[in-house]
């Protein structure tokens, strides 16, 4: 038999999951230090987009990506010291996302941030997220780019 | 706050493993050196407090995001290539 628990959550009511789902993150996500323990959620099958619910505090969830589905170089422009920080030792392969933000009203000015990601380690279930202060990454990278940007890959600039 | 008063090459020591060195001060500037563990974070204090500042924001974003779904998984997928 799994052991179930049942989590309120503000925005998918009482939840009951398997024990086993719980992820501990002992310093809390930064500045929400007190939450320690969140669950992982499908935001709907199909898309890129999970939630990562806190199990303390119904109303605190937070929209998650995989960052390299925004930046498919996301790993190999990092510092190499960095870069041991969101690919774990060797043999563990931590999962990696990245926290979006939506400003309400205007969904497709959402962001993530690309300096704080969150590093979940499968087998400890373990996680925190951790700050890549030397990679160059901001915290509000944009998810949607312009038609027009510039940036894009076959600018010739 | 515990305030303390170090001269240059002076240090403090916090709990067993963590080492605060002056390393030396010029003009309105102090050189810091800390020795930590290497599990334990070490950041400037404004970093992370950007950080905390946008998960609050982050913690913000609508209940509903239905509407968002097609836009989405649609506008990510070309980046992907």
């Amino acid at each position: 038999m799994t052991a179930m628990m049942h989590i309120q959550t503000t925005r998918f009511g009482e939840l009951e999951l398997e024990e086993g789902r719980l992820i501990q993150f002992p310093e809390g996500m930064i500045g929400f230090p007190d939450d320690k323990a969140f669950v992982l959620l499908e935001h709907r099958p199909g898309s890129p987009f999970m939630w990562l619910q806190s199990t303390e505090t119904p109303e605190l969830a937070f929209v998650i990506v995989n960052p390299l589905l925004i930046r498919s170089d996301y790993l190999e422009s990092l510092p190499p010291q960095e870069r041991e920080l969101v690919t774990g030792k060797k043999g563990q392969v931590p999962l990696l996302f990245a926290v979006v933000t939506i400003p309400s009203g205007d969904p497709r000015k959402m962001t993530v941030n690309l300096l704080g990601p969150v590093v979940i380690d499968v087998q400890a279930k373990t996680g925190r997220q951790v700050i890549l202060a030397n990679s160059g990454y901001r915290t509000q990278h944009p998810v949607l780019q312009e038609e027009s940007s510039p940036s894009s890959q076959n600018g010739a600039q | 706050m515990l305030v303390l008063t170090r001269k240059a090459d002076e240090s403090i020591t916090i709990g067993n493993r963590i080492t605060v060195t002056v390393l030396g001060i010029r003009g309105g500037q102090v050189r810091i050196g800390i020795d930590a563990p290497r599990d334990l974070p070490v950041n400037r204090t404004e970093i992370v407090e950007t950080i905390a500042r946008e998960n609050l924001e982050a913690a913000r974003s609508p209940m509903d995001l239905d509407d968002l779904n097609e836009t989405l998984s649609t506008g990510i997928k070309p980046k992907t290539t």
